[in-house]
């Protein structure tokens, strides 16, 4: 497992969005996004981040407290350590109190032309 | 503030208004209780003042991934990419062309792969042990087991699946084709060795194998339980369920696995 050193989440809500603090789970540990901009308020984009500087076993993106969160797509920019930057995204995925959806992905093994 | 930092901050804000009065409490003291300090209250009522109890855990959820095309729509040129698995056993080749519709088929030796001119070009180089086709991949792994650099025989496998597909040949033989049985034939036998043969042998570990989905005669499976985050399972997967499966049901394809190791509960070693 690479050691992440950064990642940054866009993140397009749907029709219907908690207009609430958005949280990730690093490893099991629930946090705040840094550097937000925007929210998850119906129709609107949320962009934020983390300095993380450690391995990553598990990622992932925490639903609301109460009512649901319509999300169109996430874009997920990472940095690991040793690795070329890369981007990972989602498709649509509706959260709510009782789930939580992954939000990583190893880097991308190399492929070549043959 | 990095993650850690932030962590063992909240850690250490947390024990200093926690701490006294878990050493009050500790059970494992009872005789340390003096008459001047209150007695030790009941372990269910220190449970009851721990306001710090963990959340009830959430269900994970899995996105589609959104892909991109790995190469241009409009190239009418035979493009092929090579992808080595990082485990170095085997390499996925990646073509943007169809060579098996809606279905794909293992080749483990020369002999099978009789009349299927794509399996039979793969076969003639001196490094190939076997060959999964499946829609527009073919899947091979090497004899050699000690060399980690793909490149040099890649090169030499996307040269073969070009010349084949430019001589236009039968790719992969219709008596395979017409072998293939129905989905849920192959469910069926699959599902049975599953219960019969993989399962019981997998729970003396707590793991436990779950059919997901049939298509074709390709399989999806999710391990769970023990298996899931199992530093073995790829060792389970490859040389114990591959084994099994294809024992029992000859006719299955590729086998995928679905399984997110990084979750889970209880993973037996993570």
């Amino acid at each position: 497992m690479p050691r992440v050193l950064t990642f940054k989440v866009n993140i397009e809500t749907g029709n219907q969005g908690p207009n609430e603090t958005v949280n990730f789970c690093f490893n099991g540990h629930k946090m705040p996004f840094d550097n937000v901009i925007g929210s998850n308020e119906p129709e609107s984009i949320f962009e934020g981040g983390f300095d993380v500087n450690s391995y990553a076993h598990s990622l992932t993106l925490v639903g609301p407290e109460k009512g649901k969160w319509d999300i169109e797509k996430i874009t997920v920019d990472y940095e690991c350590e040793g690795e070329k930057p890369y981007v990972v995204k989602w498709g649509a995925v509706t959260l709510d109190e009782k789930t939580e959806v992954n939000i990583w992905q190893d880097p991308p093994v190399p492929s070549f032309d043959v | 503030m990095n993650f850690i930092k932030r962590f063992f901050t909240g850690m250490k804000e947390k024990d200093s208004v926690s701490g006294p009065a878990e050493v009050e409490n500790t059970p494992s003291e009872p005789n340390a209780t003096s008459a001047s300090q209150p007695a030790a209250p009941e372990p269910a009522t220190t449970n009851e003042n721990f306001s710090d109890a963990p959340p009830a855990p959430r269900t994970v959820l899995h996105a589609p991934v959104l892909k991109e095309n790995l190469f241009p729509e409009s190239s009418e040129e035979i493009l092929i990419k090579a992808q080595p698995s990082a485990t170095g056993d085997q390499c996925l080749f990646t073509v943007n062309r169809v060579l098996m519709n809606n279905c794909s088929w293992y080749f483990d030796s020369f002999e099978s792969a009789a009349e299927s001119a794509l399996a039979e070009a793969l076969f003639s180089l001196d490094d190939v042990e076997t060959v999964l086709v499946c829609e527009s991949t073919v899947t091979v792994t090497r004899k050699d087991k000690t060399l980690v650099d793909w490149a040099p025989l890649a090169k030499e496998v996307g040269a073969a699946i070009r010349g084949v597909l430019k001589e236009g040949n039968v790719l992969i033989a219709e008596k395979i084709i017409s072998s293939i049985p129905s989905e849920e034939t192959i469910r069926e036998g699959i599902q049975k060795v599953i219960d019969e043969e993989v399962n019981p042998g997998v729970a003396g570990h707590g793991g436990q194998i779950n059919l997901l989905d049939v298509k074709g005669n390709s399989v999806t499976i999710q391990m769970g339980g023990g298996c899931q985050g199992c530093s073995a399972a790829d060792l389970t997967l490859k040389q114990g369920i591959h084994t099994s499966f294809r024992k029992a049901v000859p006719q299955v394809g590729a086998i995928f696995d679905e399984t997110d190791h990084t979750a889970g509960l209880n993973p037996y070693f993570s």
